[in-house]
């Protein structure tokens, strides 16, 4: 096993070994299932409504063209599955450099056979398959019962792959964080700080003018996610998640030194 | 004051996530985005201070490097996005391929006379604009439009200029003139620019007064759907009073037939046989209860019209009717009227009477069958039958066999070449059905054909229908306790466990 894999794997015992790592998972997986649940029952009582003979029935077409499985079930919740990313995945990353660095056993892994940039890259790729499990344990739900309901599964997999990139970015940030502070606190505030900032500029339009709106819209992590939500991968948000992902490794990268020069 | 940097962070946080949840800034927000940018500002000032220890010239060398590729990554990032964002590179994975632009958008866009002005007005939390700002966006793509957006708190001027009702409506502006789009879709959306940009250049003459169906009606029997979109496409609309004005007016392009229940004037249908002998051009919808008169004047022109109802059994029961009596047609003729329709792409027809393609009137002349049925269809006579829901049996000695729905014809004579299109079945292209499948492309395009506007033919967006698949309350609950809680169990179990052997061990 490569260094790096080891680092890997260790990250992963010491994240699984506690109970946090479950709690998350089995959180985020309740969440999803009872607002899935929620939305459905919803869904199912407005259509028994337009289906009775008072206000038409399926042939008139009385039913509004957003009343559907997609439109008032799956994408509402896929909306609030990435707002509960944003709140759970700061928990996820709090610890990883920071509780590291506070019991000094980052000095242990400086001696290792790692670089510093290899340090990051594994720790950022435990975090990511750890971000991989998080989905899969919300996703299976909500998507069989979709496509039971003939969503489409090319459809099903876009918004996967924005939940998906989305979690990673919100990952970095995280990670980012962690990496300039001992405190898990410090670390999980300022982690949704940003990526509370960052998620959605339509907040700041009412200060600034259109042109800057355009430019806050496509540094938004939100506006890029609306798009898989909708079914289209776009090149140009993959590029946006894979540069932010980028970005925030180079800057934990920097806090290694930084840190041990303050 | 660096400790403020946690309040300010956790206040910024509530301010934001504040906005996130109502949509707008109330006092809980602004107060708490205030106070957060106070203590952040605060703290970052002492922070600065401490900067100084990095001044050394040794933390320099050190940082000053990463300091640079930090800087490239952000810089290479931000270069490598907008180069993505202009080259436009995306897939559409939505079941229906709902932001793929149909031919007939694209065309309308290439030749726009000038730069199309969309605006989109919302309300702030309306979840539709999402979908609709993105159809825009591609439309932008496709051509000359300048997008916009306004929330309708803010546009109160424009609100009153455009008489905007909702939220979600896309004003279309060309030079002064605009349209309206209350619900917009690509096909409303393409209707309305198609409006603003082809002015009316064909006129189409609809006779009325004998039983016609009404292309001003707006219920599911009227064709007010068909006339609004004929407009769209340059046509402009004249009824005419065949029995106090036989006579086809000189500019007509085309007279449209939509099934007459009487049968016209004998003077009204001389002029009609004037009409064609020297060129002119005939839409007729029919009904199986054509008026005897019109179908002798069309059998003049060499059109079959045997009496009954085309009955398909390879069409199920559609819209409540028996099987086979309201025939889903796949098999088309290679002919203008039909370009682009296929086996995947289907019309429908509601009890519809067969047209044949029977015997040239001169060998000149040219004679065509557009639409077929399937091979095992048949001819009831029992009109009567169908019409009340019952199927009746084939009569002895039916013939089943591969039947047509719709011919077209060319009919070169002293005075110009007549061309005549003619459906068995005018409820398809009714307000009901004209949007179901390809029947809007087929009406639309014979009438393009008979006018000789050939270059306007074309294939439209289609309407998308919401998969409406309710489960049972049965379904719904056995998989929230079979998927959705049992794996969060599972999960908690396991911590359980790990937490446990964590503290045996």
């Amino acid at each position: 096993m490569t260094p790096l894999l080891a680092l890997v794997r260790k990250e992963l015992l010491v994240l699984f070994g506690s109970p946090v790592a479950y709690l998350t998972l089995a959180l985020i997986g309740t969440v999803t299932a009872l607002l899935f649940f929620d939305h459905l029952r919803i869904y199912n009582q407005i259509l028994f409504l337009y289906t009775t003979t008072v206000m038409g029935g399926f042939d008139s077409g009385t039913i509004p063209d957003y009343v559907s499985v997609r439109d008032t079930v799956f994408l509402p919740v896929m909306e609030q599955l990435a707002l509960t990313l944003v709140g759970l995945i700061p928990l996820a990353t709090m610890r990883v450099f920071a509780e590291e660095r506070l019991r000094g056993t980052d000095e242990l892994l400086f001696t290792s056979q790692l670089s510093p940039a290899q340090i990051v890259g594994g720790k950022f790729l435990a975090t990511f398959v750890f971000v991989s499990l998080l989905l899969g344990v919300s996703f299976v739900y909500p998507a069989t019962s979709v496509l039971r309901a003939g969503l489409g599964i090319e459809h099903l997999l876009a918004v996967y792959l924005g939940l998906f990139v989305l979690g990673l970015g919100l990952a970095s940030i995280g990670l980012a964080c962690s990496a300039f502070t001992t405190s898990q606190l410090v670390a999980a505030v300022s982690a949704y700080a940003v990526a509370f900032v960052l998620y959605d500029f339509g907040w700041a339009n009412s200060f600034v003018g259109e042109s800057v709106a355009v430019v806050l819209d496509r540094l938004s992590l939100h506006p890029r996610f609306a798009g898989f939500a909708e079914g289209v991968v776009s090149l140009a948000d993959l590029v946006y998640f894979a540069a932010l992902c980028s970005a925030c490794a180079v800057l934990a990268r920097l806090s290694l030194d930084w840190l041990r020069i303050r | 004051m660096r400790h403020l940097a946690l309040p300010g962070l956790i206040a910024l946080t509530f301010g934001v996530g504040g906005y996130y949840a109502t949509g707008e800034f109330g006092l809980f927000s602004t107060a708490n985005l205030l106070a957060g940018a106070v203590a952040l500002g605060a703290s970052a000032a002492t922070g600065l201070r401490s900067l100084g220890e990095l001044g050394a010239a040794s933390a320099r060398r050190v940082l000053a490097p990463r300091l640079l590729f930090f800087a490239l990554a952000v810089v290479g990032g931000a270069g490598l996005e907008v180069a993505a964002h202009r080259s436009g590179s995306r897939l559409d994975l939505t079941a229906t391929r709902r932001y793929e632009l149909a031919p007939a958008t694209r065309k309308a866009l290439a030749e726009l006379p000038g730069t199309l002005r969309m605006t989109l007005y919302y309300e702030a939390l309306d979840p539709r604009t999402r979908r609709i700002r993105m159809l825009l966006r591609e439309f932008a793509r496709a051509g000359p439009v300048e997008l916009r957006e306004r929330l309708l708190d803010e546009a109160a001027e424009d609100v009153e200029r455009f008489e905007i009702a909702f939220s979600n409506s896309v004003v279309v502006e060309l030079g002064p003139r605009f349209e309206v789009v209350e619900r917009p879709t690509e096909g409303t959306l393409l209707e309305a620019i198609l409006l603003l940009s082809t002015p009316p250049r064909t006129v189409l003459d609809v006779p009325r007064g004998e039983g016609e169906r009404s292309p001003a009606r707006d219920d599911e029997r009227g064709y007010a759907g068909l006339a609004h979109a004929l407009r769209a496409e340059g046509y402009r609309l004249r009824e005419r009073v065949s029995a106090g004005h036989p006579e086809v007016p000189e500019d007509t392009g085309a007279v449209l037939l939509l099934a007459p229940e009487r049968d016209l004037r004998p003077e009204a249908y001389a002029a009609l046989r004037r009409y064609l002998e020297g060129g002119g051009r005939l839409v007729a919808l029919l009904e199986p209860a054509a008026p005897p008169g019109l179908v002798a004047l069309l059998r003049e022109f060499g059109f079959g019209l045997p009496e009954g109802v085309v009955v398909d059994p390879a069409s199920g029961p559609v819209d409540g009717a028996p099987p086979g009596v309201n025939p889903i047609a796949f098999v088309y003729a290679q002919h203008p009227v039909t370009r682009g329709l296929n086996s995947d792409r289907m019309t429908f027809f509601s009890i519809a009477r067969a047209v044949l393609a029977a015997r040239k009137p001169t060998p000149a002349d040219r004679l065509e069958a557009l639409v077929y049925t399937s091979p095992r269809a048949w001819i009831s006579p029992d009109v009567e039958a169908v019409v009340r829901g019952v199927l009746p049996p084939p009569p002895a000695g039916a013939r089943v066999e591969r039947t047509t729905l719709a011919a077209a014809g060319e009919f070169p004579r002293a005075g110009g070449t007549a061309r005549i299109v003619v459906f068995g079945d005018a409820d398809f292209a009714s307000n009901r059905y004209l949007r179901a499948l390809y029947n809007l492309d087929l009406v639309l395009n014979a009438v393009h054909w008979a006018t000789q506007r050939e270059v306007d033919i074309t294939l439209r967006p289609k309407v998308i229908t919401p998969n409406q698949a309710p489960l049972t309350p049965r379904q719904t609950l056995g998989m929230l306790y079979g998927l959705g809680l049992l794996l969060p169990e599972l999960l908690l179990i396991a911590g359980a466990v790990a937490w446990q052997r964590r503290r045996g061990a």
